[in-house]
């Protein structure tokens, strides 16, 4: 349930019950504790990868709780002066918020909340840092778009975070087919090689080739479209922790009813990888009206990293159990129609 | 055997020797396989022939009239002999339910009310809303119905007197009684033309809500009942408004309530707070608990089934975050439910 405001009374009695002796919550939470988190990837069959997330609904439930559904599309894109494409592929990132779930937002409002959703997201994702290695075709010429699109089917507080991790989620699941660059070339006297004309490179690491030019102009899919490795990289894609502040606390995972009373909040977004245990900071954001010490951003930067740490390990333990769900499944399909 | 497993009334000692004494009595040769029922499903006082009567006893709390539920797509009777009202769509002469719910009838006219829908409100309910606009001489509310409710500025208790006419200074200061976002506890009281609902909140029992919090449930569960405001042991008192907002909040008692003589405006229309203890907040957090479980198994809340809630909770001795995991919440939801069969 969504609140356009609160009352005074409502603000302060939030306010004072954790600012108490004793924190404590509208649902009887501690101060850093999360919601239960419920995830499934590969829901939409046309993407190539997706993931839907719930924050905050137990299982018996049908509504209730923050809904996020996250698709990436993979989409070839030429690269020249002419088109917006970029050398080893990009990734777009837009979000999306169901009207359903702001009913009482006129739709101007919910312009703004989704681009302000989707700055956020775009500016972390889209970042040449985290760009994915496999992402290109025909160095160039060709490469691959990702397009994330996000949607808010639900709001139960905490969207940031939902958000980040149904992102993480749907990129984790994202395959990308395996192309093989297909290469014309002119027959000229006995330089042409047989009698074909067309070659086939198997493999498209032309890019060790300084001397001229690539000639691969083209390319074929070895895989169907739904095929392929896993996108590269996939460790390091980030998780978003969101910091509510108070003077002398903060707490994670705030209701709808906690934001409107939360003065301060700071989205951190941490990326981990499976190599080094230190994390980089990839992304800062303060919300609300205030401000914020720089020593005490320092502090909070710190505590954030143990937070986001626990997400990024609860996150891969239940992805992997996805997958491993799934490959499942398929193989139990296989072996029935067999 | 399924049916008698519906009832499972607790057997002590003594039914069990005064049952195995009437199944001999009645049954001169008992086999094992009588016995067992006897044991597992019958009341003492009951004998083979009244079977079917421990089916028809649950019926008849639902009224003289079952309710038939229908699922959408279900047909419902022939679009010859009926019409087709809310809920109900026509195709190849037959009238079909678009939406799952319970079929009602009037006359010739088929109607499906949804069960998980908005809050239809009826006059001389009490509903819990929120203030989204001030207007001129009057305040929308939020009352989780298709539109938006309305509270006129003569429906209020103004200061200085129950009875009195309002003037143009009490129109300038409309946002000193309710501004955007209160929230206040109100009755129907007419409608207009259009269908939105009139509200009045011209009773010391109404009025603005404060040292509390809102928990927002499907308006189906909560039931017309003698009284909508009640109060649980430790101090919490609860309203719930049949808009399926509930309201929790520490106890006030009723000649504070009133104030010194009769009506005190500061107090009916303050924002602040009371100090309320952590024992108190950590029941109101531990009912607002109780609340969500309840809703979200589609058990319909009732003062009764939240005190027993509640009761069975601290007994239990559960604390107010675990109520929330499945297991506790499923065990919780077990034990106030089978309650009715045990009252005898």
């Amino acid at each position: 349930m969504a609140f356009k405001t609160l009352s005074k009374s409502e603000k302060s009695y939030i306010q004072a019950s954790l600012q108490a002796q004793q924190p404590l919550r509208g649902d009887g939470r501690s101060l850093h504790q999360f919601r239960s988190v419920t995830l499934q990837t590969g829901v939409a069959p046309i993407a190539n990868g997706s993931s839907l997330l719930n924050l905050g609904r137990s299982s018996d439930e049908s509504i209730g709780g923050t809904e996020i559904l996250a698709a990436a599309k993979l989409e070839v894109e030429d690269i020249g002066p002419a088109s917006s494409g970029v050398e080893g592929g990009r990734i777009a990132c837009v979000v999306s918020c169901s009207p359903a779930a702001y009913s009482y937002l006129p739709a101007a409002a919910l312009d703004d909340l989704q681009h302000d959703y989707s700055t956020v997201l775009h500016a972390v994702f889209s970042h040449a840092s985290l760009r994915p290695p496999s992402l290109g075709i025909i160095p160039g010429r060709k490469a691959w778009l990702l397009t994330l699109d996000l949607m808010v089917l639900s709001d139960a507080g905490n969207v940031y975070d939902a958000l980040f991790m149904a992102a993480r989620a749907a990129l984790w699941d994202t395959h990308v087919p395996r192309t093989r660059a297909v290469e014309y070339r002119r027959g000229i006297g006995g330089k042409a090689k047989d009698d074909n004309d067309m070659d086939v490179d198997p493999e498209s690491h032309s890019g060790l080739d300084t001397r001229s030019k690539p000639l691969a102009t083209d390319f074929e899919l070895e895989d169907s479209w739904d095929e392929g490795p896993v996108l590269g990289g996939r460790d390091a894609w980030p998780v978003c922790i969101t910091l509510n502040l108070f003077p002398g606390l903060h707490f994670l995972d705030a209701t709808t009813q906690e934001e409107a009373a939360a003065p301060i909040r700071l989205l951190l977004v941490y990326s981990f990888s499976a190599k080094s245990p230190a994390a980089a900071l990839h992304g800062m954001h303060l919300l609300g009206v205030g401000n914020v010490d720089l020593a005490q951003v320092e502090s909070l930067v710190k505590e954030g990293e143990k937070y986001a740490l626990d997400i990024y390990t609860a996150l891969n333990a239940k992805l992997k159990d996805e997958e491993l769900r799934r490959t499942d499944k398929a193989r139990l399909k296989f072996s029935s129609v067999r | 055997m399924s049916l008698l497993g519906l009832s499972g009334p607790k057997l002590t000692l003594k039914h069990l020797s005064t049952i195995l004494l009437m199944i001999i009595s009645f049954f001169p040769p008992p086999s094992l396989s009588s016995v067992s029922r006897g044991v597992t499903g019958h009341p003492p006082d009951m004998d083979e022939g009244n079977d079917d009567n421990i089916y028809m006893d649950g019926d008849d709390d639902f009224g003289a009239e079952t309710a038939k539920i229908t699922s959408p797509g279900e047909s419902i009777t022939s679009a010859r002999a009926f019409m087709r009202g809310h809920g109900t769509y026509v195709d190849s002469d037959e009238v079909i339910a678009s939406v799952a719910g319970v079929i009602e009838r009037v006359n010739k006219l088929i109607t499906v009310r949804a069960l998980r829908t908005r809050y239809s409100p009826e006059v001389g309910d009490l509903v819990i809303g929120r203030i989204t606009e001030v207007q001129p001489r009057r305040w929308k509310v939020d009352a989780n119905a298709r539109q938006d409710a309305v509270l006129m500025l003569s429906s209020v208790n103004l200061p200085g007197g129950v009875q009195r006419r309002k003037l143009e200074s009490d129109e300038l200061q409309m946002r000193n009684f309710f501004q955007e976002g209160d929230l206040l506890v109100a009755e129907v009281q007419a409608f207009f033309a259009d269908g939105a609902m009139s509200l009045h909140t011209r009773s010391l029992k109404y009025g603005k809500l404060r040292n509390g919090q809102l928990v927002s449930v499907p308006p189906i569960l909560i039931r017309r009942l003698k009284s909508h405001f009640c109060s649980l042991p430790s101090g919490v008192d609860l309203i719930l408004g049949l808009n399926g907002y509930i309201w929790i909040s520490k106890h006030v008692r009723n000649n504070e309530k009133e104030g010194h003589e009769g009506f005190d405006a500061e107090a009916v229309y303050s924002n602040q707070n009371d100090d309320i203890d952590d024992a108190t907040r950590t029941a109101i957090a531990r009912v607002s608990n109780i609340i969500r479980v309840l809703a979200s198994r589609s058990v319909p809340i009732t003062d009764s089934i939240a005190l027993e809630a509640y009761e069975w909770t601290v007994e239990q001795d559960v604390d107010v975050k675990d109520l929330l995991l499945e297991d506790v919440a499923d065990a919780l939801v077990a034990a106030v439910t089978k309650e009715p069969s045990e009252q005898w």
